[in-house]
């Protein structure tokens, strides 16, 4: 194995060995466990920063297979590793969030139960993800797949004992599932038709002049791209994402950013290729995503639970990478996955120390918590929230334009004005945030106050913990922006160079659109004497209509889920009436039988004697009458 | 003496002993009716082998057994009774129904 190979099959088994020591042999050893899961961590980034230096610094691409399953007429199914630029950037971006989130989560999750548990699940996620991202097999993806799926949903789940966790981690496990059943067929159809799935020989393959026919690719990056939809939550498979905030924070920053939902995007990005030669398929992704994007970014803006603005700004975000796949640019849709996973797992952490203080989700109660006294998470919320809006200096704006210039130049007038649109909306729901958290509303609690202060000391080390990763990701967010004609150069090569600060008329758009936003949640919620209400509150129809999910959870609640559970209870009634009725017949018909015979049984020993009397008698009666059967 | 007259009081000794086992509601009378029983098939073997022409010997011999094997069983049966006396303090068979279903 050459030195980046090692290096990926190093990044892998460093978090599956420790999951398994974990789980097995640490469930009583919280500061072991957190310990060892971090030093695995560490080790996958150290082998992450390695394949990256050694692959996509110059460029090149690796594919190391071996034969997983041996078939007697073909080429058999291998398992190996894919390295590229993509995913060797990827690997990376995933080893770096998810070692913050270990970090942070070690004052975050302090003294809870069930703290070595969630260090193991942890390292489950993050090993099923960087397999996902370096399989060189669709099947190997597609197993990772479901192992993330796996990890999310233990995770989201984490608190099982309470209803409400329980009950949103089955539905992420559901909802996702019902997308994965699209992509299992689309493997299978692929391994048909092609033998094997490498993915570079299905993209070879669903090239112009491949092997497939084009209605064949079509039928197949349709299927594919109802696993996309699931995983990164779009179009109508969206609302398991909301709910998911019943876990914990630090689990929402890992499954926003570089896990989970980034799965699907990064599908996208890997079999691009593929995508690329069904151009229906790619031009119902544009529309659903721009759809998804507008229709999540009205529901943050009504949104009172801080997570919960948080998630649907993730839903729209990855609508945004969705469409700079869908356009054509795998650069900037990746770009945009890149900087995303920093600025939304820095918005999670900072929202998360918040909470941690408040002990409460809701905007208007952390408020009324000294939320200014947390300066890490301050800044964190103020840096992530520029970054979201696309200002400036900050990350989100060189990706969110590297997207909107792809387009603009693939995708046409009316995609291009609505995506601006949503932009706007993106900078008015953020700066609602920041203002409806970090200035003291009218409901202030001055008895609050004074218990948060005499917290500090004892929590200190639990806060470094915390405040440690939020600046790091907050002074990142300065940084990745700076990344995007890197991408740009490896992921789309033969494009045409943007500067990086090239300002024409696109750019000053966007910037006067978000300008606007952040003027206009500034007007409602932050200046001085602000009534604190949006123009969309002012609506009680409409902002009902926003904040539950476009009714679209009641309208799968009258449709669907009620079908489900009619099939459900049917299912049951011919459980419990049919199968049991046929099993509890047999046994209560033979405890009746016995009752009755039991009463042949009188105890009266001349009743026996008796009966065996007349019996002999009978017998010999007929045996003298000739002893032949009637 | 003829066989059938000795084959007529064998079963009028059959049919007395047979009465008294279904009438009787005391062990012990029962054990006496069932010992009335046994020697009527006694009498039963000797009659047959001596007024059949076969060897009268052999049907003593096996009566012998019989007699023997009956007080052994005397013997048995009387024992369980004197526990089932101390037990149940009644040796009634109307109120020996434990094994009623």
């Amino acid at each position: 194995m050459s030195g980046p190979v090692t290096a990926a099959v190093v990044a892998q088994a460093a978090p599956l060995a420790a999951c398994a020591v974990i789980l097995l042999w640490l469930r009583r050893r919280p500061g072991t466990a957190a310990a060892l899961a971090i030093l695995a961590l560490t080790v996958a980034l150290g082998a992450a920063v390695y394949m990256v230096a050694a692959v996509a610094v110059p460029n090149t691409s690796l594919l190391a297979t071996s034969v997983w399953l041996p078939v007697s007429d073909g080429p058999g199914l291998a398992f190996g590793v894919l390295l590229d630029s993509l995913s060797s950037t990827m690997a990376l971006v995933v080893a770096a969030v998810t070692l913050a989130v270990m970090v942070y989560s070690l004052g975050y999750m302090a003294d809870d139960p069930g703290f070595a548990r969630y260090y193991g699940f942890l390292a489950l996620f993050a090993w099923a993800m960087l397999g996902l991202v370096l399989a060189s097999n669709l099947l190997q993806t597609l197993v990772f797949w479901e192992l993330v799926g796996l990890a999310s949903f233990l995770l989201i789940g984490f608190w099982f004992e309470r209803p409400g966790p329980a009950a949103a981690a089955r539905k992420a496990f559901i909802m996702t599932r019902v997308g994965d059943v699209g992509f299992l067929l689309g493997v299978l159809l692929l391994i048909r038709a092609a033998g094997n799935a490498t993915i570079p020989d299905l993209i070879a393959a669903a090239a112009p002049g491949g092997a497939f026919t084009p209605g064949f690719t079509t039928t197949v990056a349709a299927l594919l791209l109802m696993g996309v939809i699931g995983k990164s939550a779009q179009g109508p498979l969206f609302t398991w994402l909301p709910d998911a905030m019943e876990g914990p924070t630090p689990v929402s920053a890992l499954l926003h950013s570089a896990t989970m939902v980034a799965a699907g995007v990064y599908l996208v990005a890997r079999m691009h290729g593929l995508f690329a030669a069904a151009p229906d398929v790619m031009r119902f992704l544009l529309w659903l995503s721009l759809i998804t994007a507008l229709a999540a970014a009205t529901m943050a803006m009504v949104a009172n639970d801080i997570k919960r603005v948080l998630a649907y700004s993730s839903i729209s975000q990855l609508a945004y990478m969705l469409m700079g796949l869908a356009a054509g640019s795998v650069a900037a849709g990746f770009f945009h996955l890149v900087t995303h996973a920093g600025f939304k797992a820095l918005l999670f952490m900072a929202a998360g120390m918040f909470i941690h203080h408040a002990h409460s989700n809701d905007m208007r109660e952390i408020a009324g918590h000294t939320p200014g006294r947390q300066r890490a998470g301050a800044i964190g919320l103020v840096a992530g929230s520029l970054a979201l809006a696309g200002v400036i200096p900050f990350s989100g704006y060189f990706s969110k334009e590297a997207v909107l210039a792809a387009l603009g130049e693939h995708a046409g007038t009316a995609v291009l004005a609505l995506a601006y649109a949503g932009a706007g909306l993106t900078a008015y729901y953020s700066f609602r945030m920041v203002f409806l958290t970090l200035r003291g509303g009218p409901a202030q609690a001055p008895e609050h106050r004074a218990g948060a202060g005499g917290h500090a000391p004892e929590h200190g080390r639990s806060e470094l913990a915390m405040a440690a990763p939020v600046l790091v990701l907050a002074a990142l967010t300065l940084v990745l922006g700076w990344l995007g004609a890197w991408f740009a150069s490896r992921l789309s090569p033969g494009a045409e160079e943007h500067g990086a600060l090239a300002i024409g008329a696109g750019p000053l758009t966007a910037l006067a659109l978000a300008a606007a936003g952040i003027a206009l949640a500034w007007l409602e919620y932050g200046r001085r004497g602000a009534a604190r209400i949006g123009f969309v509150e002012r609506m009680p129809a409409l902002r009902d209509f926003f904040a539950d999910n476009w009714y679209l959870d009641r309208l799968y609640a009258a449709t669907v889920v009620r079908a489900a559970k009619a099939l459900a209870r049917a299912a049951r009634w011919h459980d419990q009436t049919v199968l049991d009725g046929a099993g509890d017949g047999f046994a209560s018909a033979t405890v009746g039988g016995g009752r009755l015979l039991a009463h042949l049984q009188s105890g009266y020993v001349q009743m026996y004697v008796s009966v065996a009397v007349a019996v002999m008698a009978a017998l010999a009666a007929w045996l003298l009458g000739g002893g032949k059967l009637a | 003496m003829s066989l059938p007259l000795v084959l007529g009081v064998a079963t009028a000794l059959f049919g007395i002993g047979l009465y008294g086992l279904l009438q009787r509601r005391s062990l012990v009378a029962m054990l006496i009716a069932l010992e009335l029983m046994l020697a009527a098939i006694s009498i039963n073997v000797v009659a047959l082998t001596t007024f059949t022409g076969h060897d009268p010997s052999m049907g003593q011999v096996v009566v012998l057994i019989f007699v023997g094997v009956a007080a052994a069983e005397v013997a048995i049966a009387l024992s369980l009774f004197v526990a089932i006396h101390r037990s149940a303090h009644d040796i009634d068979v109307e109120h020996l129904s434990e094994l009623k279903g």
